[in-house]
């Protein structure tokens, strides 16, 4: 293993509202996503609730859900929606890292 | 002019009224604001709605202590308090203390919204909604909502969120005041026509660009379930915040004149000839051509309350400001040291973007200042010669009479007649002209000053055409202007 490049860690926030259909499928589709991104153990999922913690979403400026935030690694990125689509989202995450 | 702060009786409809504490708005709204309602503030680009919006939860901080938060949607909050630190308010202070919050929905965070899949836009209820739990708030202030059709596709579901965050905002007894902008050339008040329909109350603010400044109009267009006052009021922005001018009631049973009181005019044979002097409360119409001493009768009449310890106003419309002090100077009256004393105030304004609803109010607040008893206003055909029309100043002249009566404060408005020489006494006493004989039923009394030619001499001539409700000598004078003002002579005689 190479010594001298150390891989930081995908670290996502995931904005949902409540129980609803979407955000059980934005979960899902999700954690398809960062499991399917890297070795399953070099991602941080936090999901959050709008409705559980609004402040939450008012530190990240949420406006709609769900939204997704890759904090890890640089650039930031927001997407919003429910990504039905895994594979175009996977995409979109995998070209912004190089 | 107070206004006594009653209980907000609710209406016949049940729906209770607040002050919003906005200068005048309270009174066109007969009462203020619905309360727990949303009002919708449309406008063009620069009308200064937002300004609206901050002076909403501004006042509500102020008044009654109510925190309040601000929603915005466009300009960063940032942004938003250095815009407004000019004002004199100590706004700042309050979202330091805490009392005011904002929700910041600037699409400064976002540098493209990328999207993937269907969303829905319930954080900005939440956010909301958490922001006005944790402060108490009574009052929102929802700054171009309508960003939100520029920024997302799905404009059913922005619809349903219009729709959501009004009932929830109602439900948790907020008073909410919303913006939106009209797009120029259109006819809807808002994107899509849909939040004046999403609205219980709409008022539209609009800018009118004159040749030397802006003239701003409000309307309410609709109010669910209040009374309201229709029409169009003028309103005015300046460094203490919005001013809005409703109309002043005429109310003629209220205001009356006192015969007992009588101001002199300290020219003591004119003095006589009135009766003693004017009545308290009399409106007086000066008319002559020029040159016949107009202008110095009334800074004689000013004098003589300066005299007495009053304050005094003087509207200076038709001569200029350093010209009037020039003639009063020559007449031995220093009137700029009054004026440095605070003793003398005059009104100005531009005749050519002439408010005259602005005016009105410039001249309240100028007499209720100085607690002022006698004004001179020149002239009241510099009005006519404006841009307003001729029904539009006989409006002005009846709200002005209205208001002065109800203080006693007595007022001379001068007119410029420019009739020709009169050699008969048939047409020196029946020859006014059909603009004075408008005026004549607005005023109290009449005094004419004119020009005969006799004997290659041109003589000046006085006479009191009328004088409601006193004894008047119906006598014409012969008068002359000297350095002490003017001087009554003998009777004049055909």
């Amino acid at each position: 293993m190479a010594k001298q490049q150390i891989m930081s860690k995908y670290r996502f926030k995931l904005y949902i509202t409540g129980s609803s259909r979407r955000s059980r499928h934005a979960v899902d589709n999700v954690e398809w996503i960062c499991k399917s991104l890297t070795d399953p153990h070099e991602y941080e999922l936090q999901v959050i609730d709008v409705l559980q913690d609004p402040r939450q979403a008012e530190a990240d400026n949420i406006i709609a859900t769900p939204t997704l935030l890759k904090t890890e690694p640089q650039p930031a990125q927001r997407i919003i929606g429910d990504m039905a689509d895994r594979e175009g989202v996977k995409a979109r995450l995998v070209y912004n890292e190089a | 002019m107070t206004e006594k702060k009653k209980q907000q009786a609710p209406d016949r409809t049940g729906v209770e009224k607040f002050l919003s504490g906005i200068p005048g708005l309270d009174r066109v709204m007969e009462g203020g604001l619905p309360r727990c309602r949303t009002v919708l503030v449309s406008g063009e680009t620069g009308c200064g709605k937002t300004i609206l919006l901050h002076e909403f939860l501004y006042r509500g901080l102020h008044d009654h202590g109510e925190p309040g938060v601000f929603v915005t949607f466009e300009e960063h909050p940032d942004e938003m308090l250095a815009n407004v630190a000019n004002f004199k308010w100590d706004y700042e202070q309050y979202y330091r203390d805490g009392k005011l919050l904002f929700a910041d929905f600037s699409p400064s965070h976002d540098r493209e919204i990328e999207t993937a899949g269907s969303y829905e836009l319930d954080p900005v209820v939440a956010r909301i909604l958490s922001a006005v739990q944790k402060i108490g708030a009574k009052r929102v202030a929802i700054d171009n909502i309508g960003m939100l059709f520029s920024r997302f596709e799905d404009i059913g579901e922005i619809r349903r969120i219009l729709f959501l965050l009004s009932d929830r905002l109602k439900e948790a007894g907020i008073s909410t005041l919303f913006t939106a902008e009209i797009e120029e050339g259109s006819s809807q008040l808002s994107r899509h026509g849909f939040m004046e329909f999403v609205a219980d109350g709409v008022i539209v603010l609009r800018t009118h660009v004159g040749q030397n400044q802006m003239s701003r109009s409000l309307q309410v267009r609709k109010m669910r379930g209040i009374d309201y006052r229709t029409g169009t009021v003028e309103y005015d922005i300046s460094d203490k915040g919005m001013r809005i001018f409703p109309k002043i009631p005429v109310d003629l049973s209220v205001a009356s004149t006192d015969f007992h009181v009588r101001r002199s005019f300290g020219v003591p044979a004119l003095d006589e000839a009135l009766g003693g002097g004017i009545p308290q409360g009399h409106m007086l119409l000066v008319t002559g051509n020029t040159g016949t001493g107009k202008t110095t009768l009334g800074m004689q009449f000013l004098q003589q309350g300066i005299g007495d310890g009053e304050n005094v106003v003087w509207v200076a419309m038709e001569e200029p400001v350093p010209q009037v002090l020039k003639t009063a100077a020559a007449h031995g009256w220093d009137f700029e040291t009054l004026v440095r004393q605070g003793r003398l105030s005059f009104v100005t304004c531009s005749l050519l973007d002439l408010s005259p609803d602005r005016l009105l109010y410039q001249i309240v607040d100028t007499v209720e200042a100085v607690g002022a008893n006698r004004v001179v206003f020149d002239s009241v055909s510099s009005l006519e010669s404006s841009i307003m029309s001729k029904e539009r100043v006989r409006e002005f002249l009846i709200q002005l009479t209205v208001y002065l009566k109800t203080r006693g404060t007595n007022c001379i408005m001068n007119y410029l007649s420019a009739e020709s020489f009169q050699a008969s006494s048939g047409n020196l006493l029946s020859s006014m002209a059909t603009n004075e004989m408008r005026l004549s039923s607005i005023v109290d009394g009449i005094i004419m000053l004119r020009y005969v030619e006799r004997e290659q001499t041109v003589m000046k001539l006085l006479n009191i055409l009328k004088l409601r409700g006193s004894v008047h000598a119906k006598d014409i004078f012969r008068y002359e202007i000297d350095t002490g003002g003017i001087r009554l002579g003998e009777r004049f005689n055909f």
